[in-house]
């Protein structure tokens, strides 16, 4: 749906994944990094465990769908290269420090000026602006600023961060969605703007609008471990761990019921929650000792049986439990492979075949999709310098130079 | 703004529908919500008592995620009330973007197929749980299972511990952004060439897509990685630190030799081999930061080039001095629950920026600038709608 749009992507490991939405929706994603390989990118762990920038699986997983150039920014004939790429290009994606690329002369207002239907993304920790524009932060210390952090984890130990990295999940949608909507814009306009992307704030919206509720009710949740609010969510299975609430209303009710049939057929019902009234059941409204006797009764239950009973169980009976999966569980699952989610990618010259996710949603009629392998180093250097002008020869002479 | 003119008709309840569409109302675009008090969204009674006071208007989470948008009460088990939806659609919407379990639309007749008759290039997004296909996608799910599922609850929390979600259910918070960017895609696409779209979007293949390190570390090494506390696969010191006072945190994420050096500095003390014994590393940070203030040595730190932040609490999001720079609070009165701060989203447009500027909307609110205005019913007959609970 973005075909037609050529987006040069300059972003660290923060904002991979914007680059990698953009290409998969059609356009032609070129990634630019240094002679040699981006080292922070192509980090490990390797393929098969053998190190070597070509092999990094963050990489292969993260610059699907991208074209690769190599381009030395920091000399003179490079920058004045990324010049003249961004005249044919529509939008520029980064994740620089404010002030790096202005000091080479790449700044967003010199090349906005210069070219103005440029579309000029920036994906930064804090924002281009204001009194923390200039802090630095990776993930960890987005989570903590971001308010997700402090209410993640047990009340015993310090606050505990997802082990891959959420923030830049959440941003890297809402930098496409801000690039999308500038070229929108320039369909009326003519004209190509700045989009300024926020990491902390993005990341504020895994709270679903927690704090905006604790300005009105000043009641603030406290890290609970498996719990939401005051009643479990995470449960012990035979051999792992599910999802369960233990919550009401209208659409929940069921399910509740539901649970309590699946355990009386197997005999593991006690009296009292066989009879239970679920008409008056409201859990904003339960005891302390109510919700200990729930959990005692559905968590002795949910402990004979293994995840994969209890799921197929909740599949059947519409109970709303669902396994913690690991990345094995999630590749093996049934709805997902017959989904096509899944798409097999070749690498040769690695002796390879590996599984991607491919896009999350069906659009049709015009399908987007993971159109290609991540690029090697400087992979395209000689199409995409052709269309500057720059034959064999000129291209040997900037490699000799260490330029691209 | 971006989407000013643009108009759009909402059908769906929780988060990862109504906040997809937040994202095109903070941008000028017009959002209307059909809801019915007969099956009301699930988010005007969530977190409330029997005995809370306002009733379907009482409930801060529905309200803070539906603002500048509008209402209009149709009862979808009537056929008059889906016939009004038709109406909408065919006189009225460029996008239907919707977040019913499978089969809910069809069941009406306003599924796509159906809906694409009445409007040639509509552009509609449907966004549940597990997608419009498939063996399970009538497994009935919220957030709470698409987290578990996508299998970042395995990815979070102590590694001698159960699971935790992050908080909040992160398929919830992710799936929205997504659907809004494909609903814009598909809009450039529109512009372009005319033609309409339809978005099926599963919230599990948003959060599997996210993860693709994941998958791809499985299928190219057989490895499945393990939640970890805070420990990092390659940096350190890389954790949550104690500071002074009950509860309060300090995140150090140190990447390179230079922080490194900066950071031992600051503690007054002789780099070590930092990978050689993280646990003894760790301990030694945290010994030290807890005799300090934490945002005072975030500012310290950062002020060296150490990445470092203070664990905020709700109330510091509130009170944080660059989301203030950034306008991210814009206090609104609502006029059930009284002042309330809503959020904008993590992106400013230069020459557009989004504005919120209504509340979210009462139930039905707006049914006579709807059904009257837009269908040109008079006045008598949405009464009569309302006394046969079709617009209730």
């Amino acid at each position: 749906m973005l075909s037609g749009h050529r987006v040069l992507d300059l972003c660290d490991e923060s904002g991979a994944l914007a680059g990698k939405l953009l290409a998969e929706l059609g356009a032609d994603v070129i990634r630019i990094e240094p002679p040699g390989g981006d080292r922070a990118s192509r980090r490990g762990p390797y393929l098969h465990d053998q190190p070597g920038p070509e092999r990094s699986l963050a990489w292969l997983a993260l610059q699907t769908s991208k074209r690769g150039v190599t381009l030395d920014l920091e000399q003179p004939q490079g920058a004045s290269l990324f010049r003249r790429l961004a005249a044919g290009a529509d939008v520029v994606l980064e994740t620089a420090r404010r002030g790096a690329l202005e000091a080479i002369g790449l700044g967003s207002d010199a090349l906005r000026a210069e070219h103005p239907r440029l579309v000029w993304c920036s994906i930064t920790p804090f924002g281009r602006t204001g009194p923390r524009a200039d802090w630095l932060a990776g993930d960890l210390v987005v989570v903590a600023m971001g308010g997700n952090l402090g209410v993640t984890g047990d009340p015993d130990r310090p606050p505990v961060r997802c082990s891959m990295p959420t923030a830049y999940y959440h941003a890297a949608p809402e930098a496409a969605l801000g690039v999308a909507m500038a070229l929108l814009a320039r369909e009326d306009s003519g004209r190509g703007q700045g989009v300024d992307v926020s990491l902390q704030e993005c990341q504020l919206q895994t709270l679903l609008s927690g704090a905006g509720q604790f300005a009105r009710s000043g009641r603030a949740p406290g890290r609970a471990g498996g719990r939401l609010g005051r009643t479990r969510e995470i449960w012990a299975a035979a051999d792992g761990w599910v999802t369960f609430g233990l919550r009401g209303g209208a659409a929940r009710i069921p399910n509740l019921v539901a649970t309590v049939a699946y355990m009386d057929e197997c005999g593991l019902a006690p009296d009292w929650l066989r009879d239970y009234d679920w008409a008056q059941f409201n859990h904003n409204e339960l005891s302390d000792p109510e919700i200990a006797r729930f959990e005692q009764a559905f968590g002795a239950f949910f402990r004979t049986r293994s995840m994969r009973e209890l799921y197929e169980q909740a599949l059947a009976r519409r109970i709303l439990l669902a396994p913690c999966n690991d990345a094995r569980e999630i590749v093996e699952h049934p709805q997902l492979r017959e989904r096509k989610l899944f798409v097999t990618l070749e690498y040769p010259e690695l002796g390879a075949s590996i599984e991607h996710p491919d896009f999350f949603a069906r659009i049709e009629p015009r399908p987007a999709r993971v159109r290609g392998r991540a690029p090697r180093i400087g992979e395209h250097n000689a199409e995409v310098y052709a269309e500057l002008g720059i034959g064999a020869d000129a291209l040997e002479a900037l490699a000799g130079e260490g330029v691209v | 703004m971006i989407f000013r003119g643009l108009k759009v008709l909402e059908l769906g309840a929780g988060a990862a529908g109504p906040v997809a569409t937040k994202y095109l109302a903070e941008h000028g675009a017009r959002v209307i919500r059909v809801e019915s008090s007969k099956r009301p969204d699930f988010l005007r009674v969530l977190f409330l008592g029997k005995d809370s006071p306002h009733g379907l208007e009482g409930s801060p989470m529905y309200a803070l995620l539906n603002p500048n948008k509008e209402s209009v009460s149709l009862n979808l088990q009537t056929p008059r009330g889906v016939e009004l939806v038709k109406r909408l659609v065919a006189e009225w919407a460029d996008v239907v973007c919707e977040n019913f379990a499978p089969g809910v639309m069809a069941k009406f007749g306003l599924e796509y197929d159906s809906l694409r008759g009445l409007k040639p290039d509509l552009v509609m997004a449907s966004g549940c749980l597990f997608g419009q296909t498939g063996p399970q996608r009538r497994y009935p799910g919220f957030g709470g299972q698409g987290s578990a599922i996508a299998g970042f609850n395995h990815l979070t929390g102590w590694p001698d511990r159960e699971p935790h979600g992050p908080y909040g259910t992160i398929t919830d918070s992710l799936s929205p952004r997504y659907v809004a960017l494909a609903l814009a895609a598909a809009l450039l696409h529109r512009r372009r060439t005319g033609e309409g779209s339809h978005i099926d979007l599963s919230q599990i293949e948003a959060g599997v897509y996210s993860l693709s390190e994941l998958v791809v570390r499985y299928s190219a090494n057989g490895e499945c990685p393990e939640r970890a506390g805070n420990r990092h696969e390659r940096l350190a010191p890389h954790g949550v630190y104690p500071c002074r006072g009950a509860d309060r945190w300090i995140a150090i994420g140190v990447e390179s030799d230079e922080q490194w050096r900066a950071l031992c500095e600051a503690m007054g003390c002789e780099a070590w081999d930092r990978f050689a014994d993280p646990d003894d590393t760790d301990a030694r940070v945290a010994a030290w930061t807890a005799e300090h203030e934490a945002l005072a040595l975030s500012e310290r730190l950062q002020a060296l080039g150490v990445p470092a932040g203070p664990v905020q609490s709700f109330a510091e999001l509130l009170e944080d001095p660059q989301l203030a720079h950034r306008g991210h609070w814009v206090r609104l009165p609502h006029p059930v629950l009284g002042d309330l701060a809503f959020e904008r989203c993590g992106v400013r447009l230069s020459d557009a920026p989004g504005v919120l500027e209504k509340p979210a909307p009462l139930l039905g609110e707006h049914n006579t600038a709807v059904l009257g205005d837009l269908l040109g019913l008079d006045a008598e007959a949405i009464a009569r709608l309302e006394a046969d609970e079709v617009a209730t």
